[in-house]
C-alpha cells in the first residue's frame, strides 16, 4: 500500500465508518416510522400496501388520548417552570454571596443529583399514602420537582456566576430590589441556562413512566408515558400502527424541545460545571 | 451565641415550614378527593370514546344529595367498555331497585400479576379503598391476614341464598380465610384441562376424541403433531412470569399435583419445598420447551400470553393442544373477545392426566374471584345490598353466561340455558375431583417463586438448579421452620 | 465606584446576608419532603417486615438485619449485582462512551451537511423517550423484527435475540438511547483541545494514534472521567428501558438492581426487603459519586 492510497482510505475510512453507525441508530427508528403509516402494521416491517394517516388521527381524535397527554404536558410544564423558578431563587444567594457552608452544600446537591430515584420509589409510595397525596396529579408534580432540584440549582448556579455581577449593581443602584434586579438583569442574561434546565427535567418526567406507574391509580389521571407503557407492556402490540403512531407523536415534543433548544445546548455540554462549586 | 440563636431559627423556620407545606398538601389532597368524582364522572372514562352522559345527571326522581356513590374496583383487561363485567355491572346497576345508591365502577387496569399489587396498595387507605372489590380467591387469606378485609360472616348469616344451600357448599371454602371467617362472596369459579383443536389433531392423525391416560400421551400427541402439521405450535402452557398466577396455576400446580405432590402439607402446616414431585413438573416444561413442542418464549414469556394462546393462536388454528383454565371458551361467545361460533365443533376440553396415570386419573385446580368488601370501605352496609342484588339467582346466570365461567351456585347449574352452554358440563364434571390452592397468608408470595422458577426452566435453566433456588426462595419467604423436603 | 453606591450596595447586602435563607429555603423544604426524607425512610424500612400484603401488612416490625442477612444469602442478588455491573460497563463506561468519542471524533473537520446528518441520526435515540426507545428495540429485535428480516436477506437464519442474548439486547438499547450524550460532550471537549497543539505534534512527524495518545486524550482527560460518571449513574438508575424490553428475563438475566428492587416490593409484596435492596443501589450510587466528585477535584 502506497502512502497516496493510505491516504485516501485515511480520508474515506471516516465517512465509511460513521455511515455505517448512522444506518445503525436508524434502523430500530424504521419500524414505528413506517408502521404508524399503516393500519395494516404487523410486528414485523413490511412497506404499507396503502400509506394513511389514519393512525395519527384515531390516535389524536381519542379523548382519553387527549386527556393523556394534556396531563403528561401538564405534569412535565409544571414540573419544569417550578424547577426554574425554584432552583434561580436556590441559585442567587448560592451564586452572589459568600455562605458558610456553601462548598458542602454543593456538594450534596452534586451529589444528590447522582441518586438513582428508582431506588426511593417505595418510601415515597409509603410517604405519598400517608400524606394523602397518592394518585394525584398535583404531588407527582412535587415529587418532580424535587428529584430535578438537585440537577436544577446545579446547574442554575454555575449558569448565574458566568453572570457579571455589574450589571445587577446598576440595577440596584437605580433602585431596583433584589428580585427585581434577578428578574431583569440575571434571568434574561441566563435564557440558555434556564432553557437547557427546563428542557432537561421537561424530557425527565415526560419520558418516566415509573414514577407515575407507583404513584397513580386511576386510569383517568395516567399521563402519556404510562398509557403508552400500558398500551406496549399489557395489552400486548395488537393494534401495532396505532402503538407506532401514539409512540411517534408521543416522541414529538421531546423533538421539538430538543430542536428549540439547540443553540443553547453546547454551553450546557462544556462541563465547565463538573470543576467549579 | 448570636449564631446558635440563629441557627436555632433557621431550623425552627424550617421544621414550621415544612409543616405547613404538609398540611398545605395534604388538604389539597382532601380537596381533590372531595371535588373529584363529580371530575370524573363517566364511567370509567378510559377507553369511552363517546362523550356519555354524566350518570349523576340522568336520574331525576331522588335529589343528588341524598345519593350515596358506592365504587366497585376489578380488573380490567383491557377492553374497557367491552368487557364482560363492565357491560354486567352496568345492566346490574340499571335493574338495582334502590335508586338512592349511585354505582361507580372503578377498574384498574393492570396485567394480571399487577393487578394484585394495585388492590393492595388501594386497599391500604381509606382514601383509595373501593366499596366492593373483586379478589381472587388465592389472594383472599393474604388480603384478609393484612386486615384489608372485612369479615362477612354476620352478613351471610342473614343471607338465605348462602344459607339454602344455593351456594355450593365445597366453593365457601374458597373464600374463608385461615381464620375461619368468610371474606367474600364468590361469584364464579373454573376447572382447568386441556383444550385442544380437533381439526388439526384430524389432519396429524389423532384421536378426535382424546383422552389421554398420563404425560407421555400428552406429550407424545404433541409430538405427533409438530411431526404431521407445519406452522402449528403443539402445546402452550404459560410459562412466564409476565403471566402471572397463570402460569402458577395451570401450568405448575396442574403438572405438580398430577404427580401426587402438592405445595404444602397440611397434617405438618409445613411448605414442601424439595420432592421428586416438583423435578417431575419442571421436567415436563423442560421437556416441551427442549424438543421446541411449545410455543416461542418471545410469545409466551409475556404478559399478553394468556390471550395470545386463547384469543388468536387457537381460533387461528395454529395451536394445537392448550393447558388451560375452562373460562377461555366465553372469549368465543358472540360477545366475547374473540367471536367463534365454531368453536364448539372445533375444540374438545379432556382432563389433564396424572404422570402415570395414577389414582385419580386426572387432576384439575379450581380457583375463582369473588366480591369483598375492604376493610376501609365508607358504605359497607349499602357495598352489601349492592352483593347481594348482584349475586343473586339472575344477575350471577347473567355474568356466567357472559364469561363462560363455572358457576358456584347450585341453582344456577340446574338452569337449562347453563348446561345448553358447551363444555359446562364436562367443566363442572372435572369440578369433583378438583383441588384448590393452600389457603395460607403466604400462598401469593411462593405463587410468584413458582413463576420464576417455570420461567427460568423454560429458558433453559436446568430443573434441578431451578428447584433449588426455589427451595431457597420459599425458605425465606415463610421461614425455616415452615418447611419439609421429601 | 462612588462612595454612595458602594454604601448603598452595602447596606443590601447586609439586608440580602439575612434573607438568603428565604431564597433557598422552597428549594431546601421540597428536597427535604420528598427526596431526603424518602432516602432516610429508605434506611428505617429496610429494618422492618414492610409488606404489602399478608399478615406482615397488618403490624410493621422491626426485624433488625434479616433483610440484609437475607439479601447476602440470596443468589438473585449476586446475580443482580453482577448484571448491573454488567449492564454499567457494557452499555454506559464502555458502549456510550468509547462509540461516543469515535463518533466525535471521527466527524471532526468533516462535511457540515455530513455531520448534521449523523448527527441527527444518532441524536433521534437520545430524544426519544425511554418507553418509546424501548418499543423501537424491543420490535427491532423481536422474533420477527428488523435485525432478524436484515439477516435473513443475507441468508442468515433468524435469532430469538432478546431470549438467545438478551443482555446484549438491554445493553445496545442503552447504547442506542445514551450514546449522544457522551457524543456531545467529547464534541465539545475535542473543540477544546487548540490546533496549534496538534498542528506542532505533525510537524514534528507523529502519528495519528500518537497525537490521540499522547495528545489529545490526556487533554480531555478530565471530561473523559467526569463524562464516565454521570453516564454511570444515570446508568445505574435505568429501569423503564429494560423493564419494557425484558422484564428482567427470561429467568434473572436481565434482572439489574432496579427492576429486582421492583419485583421484591410490588410483585412479591415484601416492601421492606425492596427498601433493603434499595439502599444497596442508594449505596452504589454514593460510591460511585464520591469516586467521581473526588477524580474531579484532583
Amino acid at each position: 500500500m502506497n502512502a497516496k492510497q493510505r491516504k485516501i482510505i485515511y480520508r474515506i475510512m471516516p465517512y465509511a465508518i460513521l455511515t455505517f453507525i448512522g444506518i445503525c441508530f436508524l434502523l430500530p427508528l424504521l419500524w414505528v416510522l413506517v408502521s404508524s403509516l399503516d393500519t395494516n402494521a404487523m410486528q414485523s416491517l413490511k412497506m404499507p400496501h396503502k400509506v394513511t394517516a389514519n393512525n395519527y388521527i384515531d390516535v389524536v381524535s381519542s379523548r382519553p388520548n387527549q386527556r393523556a397527554f394534556g396531563i403528561g404536558l401538564l405534569m412535565s410544564l409544571g414540573q419544569a417552570l417550578l424547577v426554574v423558578v425554584i432552583g434561580l431563587l436556590a441559585a442567587y444567594p448560592l451564586s452572589r454571596y459568600q455562605l458558610k457552608y456553601k462548598k458542602s452544600f454543593m456538594l450534596t446537591i452534586l451529589f444528590m443529583t447522582s441518586l438513582p430515584i428508582t431506588a426511593v420509589m417505595v418510601p415515597v409510595y409509603q410517604l405519598f399514602l400517608s400524606l394523602k397525596l397518592y394518585d394525584n396529579i398535583f404531588g407527582v408534580i412535587l415529587f418532580y420537582v424535587a428529584s430535578a432540584m438537585p440537577y436544577g440549582i446545579w446547574m442554575l448556579k454555575n449558569f448565574m456566576d458566568s453572570v457579571p455581577n455589574d450589571m445587577e449593581e446598576a440595577a440596584w443602584v437605580d433602585g431596583a430590589s433584589v428580585f427585581a434586579g434577578i428578574r431583569k438583569v440575571v434571568a434574561p442574561l441566563m435564557i440558555p441556562g434556564i432553557c437547557t434546565v427546563a428542557i432537561f427535567t421537561f424530557s425527565g418526567s415526560w419520558g418516566n413512566f415509573f414514577v407515575p406507574y407507583i404513584l397513580l391509580n386511576t386510569p383517568e389521571k395516567f399521563p402519556a408515558s404510562l398509557k403508552l407503557y400500558q398500551f406496549f407492556g399489557q395489552y400486548g402490540m395488537v393494534d401495532y400502527g396505532k402503538l407506532a403512531a401514539f409512540s411517534v407523536l408521543y416522541a414529538i415534543p421531546s423533538v421539538m424541545l430538543y430542536i428549540l433548544s439547540q443553540r443553547f445546548m453546547s454551553k450546557g455540554f462544556g462541563m465547565q460545571g463538573g470543576t467549579k462549586g | 451565641m448570636v449564631r446558635s440563636k440563629k441557627r436555632w431559627m433557621i431550623i425552627t423556620s424550617a421544621l414550621l415550614c415544612i409543616a405547613l407545606l404538609i398540611a398545605g398538601c395534604s388538604s389539597k389532597g382532601n380537596n381533590s378527593e372531595a371535588s373529584s368524582p363529580p371530575a370524573s364522572n363517566s364511567p370509567s372514562a378510559e377507553p369511552s370514546q363517546s362523550a356519555e352522559p354524566s350518570p349523576s345527571a340522568s336520574p331525576s326522581e331522588t335529589t343528588p344529595a341524598e345519593k350515596t356513590t358506592i365504587t366497585i374496583t376489578y380488573r380490567d383487561d383491557g377492553r374497557g367498555p367491552e368487557g364482560t363485567l363492565y357491560k354486567w355491572i352496568e345492566e346490574v346497576k340499571a335493574s338495582y331497585p334502590n335508586k338512592n345508591v349511585e354505582i361507580k365502577q372503578t377498574p384498574i387496569q393492570a396485567s394480571e400479576g399487577d393487578y394484585f399489587a394495585k388492590i393492595a396498595l388501594a386497599l391500604k387507605s381509606p382514601d383509595t379503598a373501593p366499596d366492593i372489590v373483586t379478589e381472587d380467591t388465592f389472594m383472599i387469606n393474604s388480603d384478609a391476614s393484612a386486615g384489608y378485609l372485612t369479615p362477612m360472616d354476620d352478613r351471610v348469616s342473614g343471607w338465605e341464598d348462602w344459607t339454602n344451600g344455593s351456594f355450593i357448599e365445597a366453593l365457601k371454602k374458597g373464600v374463608t380465610a385461615s381464620d375461619g371467617k368468610v371474606y367474600g362472596v364468590p361469584y364464579n369459579t373454573d376447572s382447568r384441562g386441556l383444550w385442544y383443536n380437533k381439526q388439526i389433531f384430524k389432519q396429524a392423525g389423532l384421536p378426535e376424541d382424546w383422552h389421554p391416560k398420563n404425560w407421555d400421551e400428552v406429550l407424545q400427541a404433541a409430538r405427533t403433531v409438530k411431526e404431521k402439521v407445519k406452522n402449528v405450535v403443539p402445546i402452550w402452557m404459560n410459562m412466564g412470569k409476565a403471566t402471572g398466577e397463570a402460569t402458577s396455576m395451570q401450568t405448575y400446580e396442574m403438572l405438580l399435583y398430577g404427580t401426587g405432590e402438592r405445595l404444602y402439607d397440611d397434617a405438618s402446616g409445613k411448605w414442601i419445598v424439595k420432592s421428586q414431585g416438583i423435578l417431575d413438573a419442571l421436567n415436563f416444561v423442560s421437556t416441551v420447551n427442549k424438543e421446541k413442542l411449545g410455543p416461542p418464549l418471545s410469545k409466551v414469556l409475556n404478559g399478553q400470553a394468556g390471550n395470545t394462546s386463547s384469543r388468536e393462536y387457537l381460533p387461528q388454528g395454529k395451536l394445537a393442544i392448550s393447558l388451560d383454565g375452562s373460562w377461555i371458551a366465553g372469549n368465543y361467545l358472540s360477545n366475547g373477545a374473540a367471536p367463534w361460533p365454531e368453536y364448539k365443533d372445533v375444540l374438545g376440553f379432556t382432563a389433564f392426566p396424572t404422570n402415570k396415570g395414577q389414582d385419580p386419573g386426572a387432576i384439575t385446580l379450581a380457583g375463582g374471584w369473588a366480591l369483598s368488601i375492604p376493610a376501609n370501605a365508607k358504605h359497607k352496609d349499602e357495598a352489601w345490598d349492592f352483593i347481594k342484588y348482584a349475586l343473586n339467582k339472575d344477575n350471577t346466570k347473567k355474568l356466567i353466561l357472559a364469561s363462560g365461567n363455572i358457576t358456584v351456585r347450585a341453582d344456577v347449574g340446574k338452569d337449562p340455558e347453563y348446561t345448553a352452554m358447551p363444555f359446562n358440563e364436562i367443566s363442572t364434571d372435572f369440578l369433583q375431583k378438583a383441588e384448590f390452592r393452600p389457603a395460607q397468608d403466604k400462598y401469593p408470595e411462593v405463587s410468584t417463586q413458582i413463576q420464576t422458577m417455570v420461567e427460568s426452566v423454560a429458558s433453559g435453566t436446568s430443573p434441578e438448579n431451578a428447584a433449588k433456588k426455589y427451595a431457597q426462595d420459599v425458605t425465606r419467604i415463610v421461614g425455616k421452620d415452615k418447611i419439609v423436603e421429601k | 465606584m462612588s462612595s454612595v453606591t458602594a454604601n448603598v450596595l452595602y447596606q443590601r447586602r447586609r439586608r440580602t446576608n439575612f434573607t438568603w435563607f428565604y431564597f433557598l429555603f422552597p428549594s431546601i423544604a421540597i428536597m427535604l419532603v420528598f427526596f431526603i426524607y424518602p432516602i432516610l425512610l429508605t434506611f428505617l424500612y429496610s429494618f422492618t417486615n414492610l409488606a404489602l400484603t399478608g399478615e406482615a401488612a397488618k403490624e410493621l416490625k422491626f426485624i433488625g438485619f434479616d433483610n440484609y442477612v437475607h439479601m447476602w444469602e440470596d443468589p438473585t442478588v449476586r446475580i443482580s449485582i453482577w448484571n448491573t455491573l454488567v449492564f454499567l460497563m457494557g452499555s454506559a463506561v464502555i458502549g456510550q462512551q468509547v462509540l461516543g468519542f469515535i463518533i466525535a471524533l471521527l466527524m471532526k473537520h468533516k462535511n457540515r451537511t455530513f455531520r448534521r446528518v449523523i448527527g441527527t441520526v444518532v441524536l433521534a435515540g437520545w430524544v426519544t423517550p425511554e418507553i418509546v426507545c424501548a418499543l423501537c428495540l424491543y420490535s427491532f429485535f423481536g422474533d420477527e423484527g428488523t435485525l432478524n428480516m436484515i439477516l435473513e436477506f443475507f441468508g442468515i437464519s433468524a435469532v430469538t435475540w432478546l431470549y438467545t442474548v438478551p443482555m446484549l439486547t438491554i445493553i445496545l438499547a442503552n447504547i442506542w438511547h445514551g450514546t449522544a450524550f457522551s457524543m456531545l460532550v467529547f464534541q465539545a471537549a475535542l473543540d477544546d483541545v487548540p490546533n496549534e497543539i496538534e498542528e506542532a505534534a505533525v510537524v514534528d512527524g507523529a502519528s495519528r494514534w500518537q497525537i490521540l495518545y499522547r495528545i489529545v486524550l490526556p487533554y480531555i482527560k478530565q471530561t473523559i472521567t467526569t463524562n464516565a460518571m454521570l453516564v454511570t449513574l444515570q446508568t445505574l438508575g435505568v429501569f423503564g428501558l429494560i423493564y419494557a424490553m425484558t422484564g428482567g428475563g427470561p429467568g434473572t438475566s436481565t434482572t439489574t438492581l432496579p427492576i429486582f428492587m421492583y419485583n421484591q416490593a410490588f410483585v412479591n409484596y415484601q416492601l421492606g426487603y425492596g427498601t433493603a435492596i434499595s439502599l444497596l443501589l442508594l449505596i452504589m450510587g454514593v460510591v460511585l459519586s464520591l469516586f467521581y466528585i473526588r477524580s474531579v477535584k484532583e
